[in-house]
């Protein structure tokens, strides 16, 4: 329906142009900037702008400038006097052990951060959504994410070391714990990290899918059932599109927290056994204050930053587009 | 009368936002000021010297030493301690740069001092350490880790030496005695798995545990080789370094030492319950054992790790933390002053007695009658005081090189994997090192 409407419109505006010039005259100003009359005053301009100064300078100084020095920083060698490098630190990505099991560790963590808490966290959301122990059941699943990373990591530390919690719960059952500790070989000490992240993470994504559910109109669902659609096809047909925005916000968010975690990794491993469960925000952090590589650190910073903006806006692009907004 | 009322009716909204963003405006000023000021730990007190530390377990026992300095020099201490060692490191560094330094810092003997000293923001401490040597205060071998291009830049905080300390009450229980020789050693950790207990604390956790291990069988096998590895003049890949990496690797496979996981904060519990039988530690861990409750001499003992073979010379594995003043301390003199007096007898019995631990004054027994034995021996034997590997070599030389020990211990590299990376990575830092020397 609207596809002809927006064609016989267009059409009918070309067609008339040069006879509706005239009358299409007083419609103009409104997308025009060239009639000084029609621009909002000075002061206002002004005024608009002074707001827009403290978020714009903030910003500036204290995101855009940082990054400026550090990529300028990351082409400099990390000697005592530091001279020129070129891409010398970045060629570490291709030669240095160590940063190539980070990536693979980011990678794994970004895949990870994203599924578990999103699936996790939708089942927890629709099968707490109507029940009577939902509430009970919500605030289970949400406090952890109240505590910090690092009190995570100390509740972990106490379940995953060999002679913690979790082994002697194993060893009550009759079954053997692995022979290696939870946290000691790769690459199942990265998985045990992303399953520990995603037990706190989770929290965040069922509170924003209960707002979602909460928010789908009833009738739909309603009108479903009457239609003869079972459980599965309401929640697969109704609900799951009418999720789709709150799903945007949720992977998001599960994207943004994978690249950047570093808390748990760090309290639990420290980046160890050696540095095998490294992530690249650890490897900045080893690289610049442990090794005092400045320059290598400033562009592992760099190298996140690119994947993290990609990512982002590979994926939003793609979800607002089809949003249409 | 309508303009007016419509002009009060609306100003108070007016008024009341312009009040809040003032307000706002005003609190983030201040927010800034206050942020900009010079905060209270920077802030010289009358009769007192700041002295910045990563331990604050020991802020106690710096202000009894402190009332001990100020009989001696007028002025206390006042520690201000970082919780955590490498933000502390950090922090640190960067107010050396700063007119508002702490009076005194605490630091790592060695190649750390080293670091920090090259940077130029230290002070020279040589003549203060002349009169101490004038005093038999200090040894002569203590000077070259306190050392950077012939300067003295630290004064010894304490010395600690690496022992063995192992449960008295399960030894004789076992029929077993502290081991004199390596023999006697293997045959100790072999009746204690026999009956049930892990023979040895061995751990990664928290990093630098990794190097433990290695520093003492290097050492105990040869300790002319250890100090021409840390010195960079012998390589990782050496036969020495392979026999320690297979006596490590025979007591991992026979299950003589605990899961690499295993925190050491943990070890005095564990040789007190005995779950652990032997626990290679450094002597300040003594305070540990006496605060579970158990007496030295009766509950527990140390003896040093026995040689591989007999013929080799005994030695031990020696650590002391380091006093340094910055030249931009906000109390310089007084800083001076009062390292200058640190190892004073007097204050040092107060210091020893409330670490448990080994005081850097030879003239100063340990109060604790196991340390105090350990000491007389090492000196009785005259057995040579080898740096801890963790201050041995340049930082990032260690860093790296504990973490290839870490991947050992925990199986994922096998000792030649692990020798080679470290040797490599020997080879790259000794380069850097002299380079930037240059």
């Amino acid at each position: 329906m609207s596809t002809p409407t927006t064609r016989s419109r267009t059409g009918t505006d070309h067609e008339s142009a040069p006879a509706g010039s005239v009358s299409r005259t007083p419609i103009r100003p409104s997308t025009s900037r060239g009639g000084g009359a029609q621009q909002p005053p000075v002061r206002e301009r002004l005024a608009s702008g002074a707001f827009l100064a403290p978020a714009v300078l903030l910003v500036g100084a204290l995101l855009l400038a940082p990054f400026a020095a550090t990529f300028y920083r990351s082409f400099f060698n990390d000697h005592r006097t530091s001279g020129f490098a070129g891409l010398d630190n970045y060629e570490l990505f291709f030669t240095n052990e160590s940063l190539v099991r980070s990536v693979e560790n980011t990678l794994m963590w970004m895949a990870g951060t994203v599924v578990l808490p999103c699936v996790l966290g939708l089942a927890v959301a629709w099968l707490t959504n109507a029940t009577r122990w939902s509430r009970l059941a919500r605030l289970c699943v949400v406090a952890p994410y109240a505590l910090s990373g690092a009190a995570v990591a100390v509740v972990w530390n106490f379940m995953l070391t060999s002679d913690g919690a979790l082994n002697q719960l194993l060893t009550s059952v009759g079954l053997d714990p692995p022979a290696q500790g939870w946290l000691l070989e790769w690459p199942s000490n990265t998985v045990v990290l992303i399953l520990a992240n995603a037990w706190q993470a989770t929290g965040v994504a069922v509170i924003l899918f209960l707002v979602g559910l909460q928010g789908i109109p009833p009738e739909t669902l309603e009108a479903a059932s009457l239609d003869g659609a079972g459980p599965w096809q309401r929640f697969r047909h109704v609900v799951l599109p009418q999720l789709r925005p709150v799903s945007v916000i949720v992977i998001g968010i599960s994207l943004a927290n994978g690249l950047k975690s570093f808390d748990l990794i760090w309290v639990l491993t420290r980046g160890g056994p050696g540095r095998l469960t490294e992530t690249l925000a650890v490897s900045m952090y080893q690289e610049t204050f442990l090794l005092q590589h400045a320059g290598a650190g400033a562009a592992i910073a760099v190298v996140l930053t690119l994947i993290v903006l990609a990512a982002s806006w590979l994926y939003l692009r793609r979800q607002l587009d089809a949003k249409g907004d | 009368m309508r303009s007016f009322d419509t002009v009060r009716a609306g100003t108070p909204p007016a008024l009341a936002r312009r009040h809040f963003l003032a307000a706002a405006g005003a609190g983030a000023v201040g927010l800034a000021l206050t942020g900009c000021a010079r905060g209270s730990s920077a802030a010289a007190v009358p009769g007192e010297v700041s002295i910045s530390t990563d331990n604050s377990d020991w802020d106690d026992g710096f202000r009894r030493a402190g009332d001990a300095l100020q009989s001696l020099t007028g002025y206390g201490l006042r520690p201000e301690s970082s919780p955590e060692a490498i933000a502390y490191k950090q922090v640190t560094q960067m107010t050396l740069e700063t007119s508002r330094a702490a009076d005194v810092i605490k630091w790592g003997a060695g190649y750390e001092l080293k670091s920090l000293a090259r940077g130029g923001k230290l002070t020279d401490l040589s003549r203060l350490w002349e009169r101490y040597e004038q005093k038999g205060w200090v040894r002569g071998g203590q000077r070259a880790s306190m050392s950077y291009r012939g300067a003295v830049y630290g004064v010894p905080l304490y010395e600690s030496h690496y022992v063995v300390f192992y449960n008295k009450r399960l030894f004789t229980r076992l029929g077993l005695g502290p081991p004199a020789t390596w023999d006697e050693l293997t045959h100790c950790a072999d009746t204690l798995k026999r009956r049930g207990v892990t023979p040895f604390v061995a751990t990664q956790f928290g990093g630098w545990p990794a190097y433990q291990w290695f520093q003492e069988l290097v050492s105990k096998i040869d300790p002319d080789f250890y100090r021409a590895l840390v010195a960079g003049r012998a390589r990782y890949t050496d036969e020495v370094a392979r026999e320690a990496m297979d006596i490590w690797q025979g007591f991992i496979r026979k299950g003589w030492m605990t899961s690499p996981d295993f925190d050491q904060g943990n070890g005095a519990a564990a040789l007190k319950a005995g779950r652990v039988g032997m626990f290679l530690y450094g002597t300040w861990g003594a305070k540990g054992f006496s605060d579970l409750g158990m007496r030295p001499g009766k509950d527990y003992d140390a003896f040093v790790l026995p040689t591989v073979r007999k013929t080799t010379r005994k030695s031990v594995i020696t650590e002391s933390g380091v006093l340094a003043v910055p030249l931009g301390a906000t109390r310089h003199e007084a800083g001076v002053e009062s390292v200058g007096a640190w190892l004073a007898p007097s204050v040092q019995r107060v210091w020893a007695d409330y670490l448990d631990d080994g005081s850097a004054n030879p003239a100063v027994r340990a109060g604790n009658p196991v340390v105090a034995e350990v000491r007389e021996t090492v000196a009785r034997e005259r057995m040579p005081r080898l740096i801890r590997y963790g201050e041995a070599s340049p930082p990032n030389l260690v860093q790296g090189n504990t973490q290839d020990l870490s991947s050992f211990m925990t199986q994922q590299s096998s000792p030649g994997d692990t020798l080679r990376s470290m040797a490599e990575r020997s080879e790259d830092e000794w380069a850097a090192w002299k380079r930037d020397e240059a």
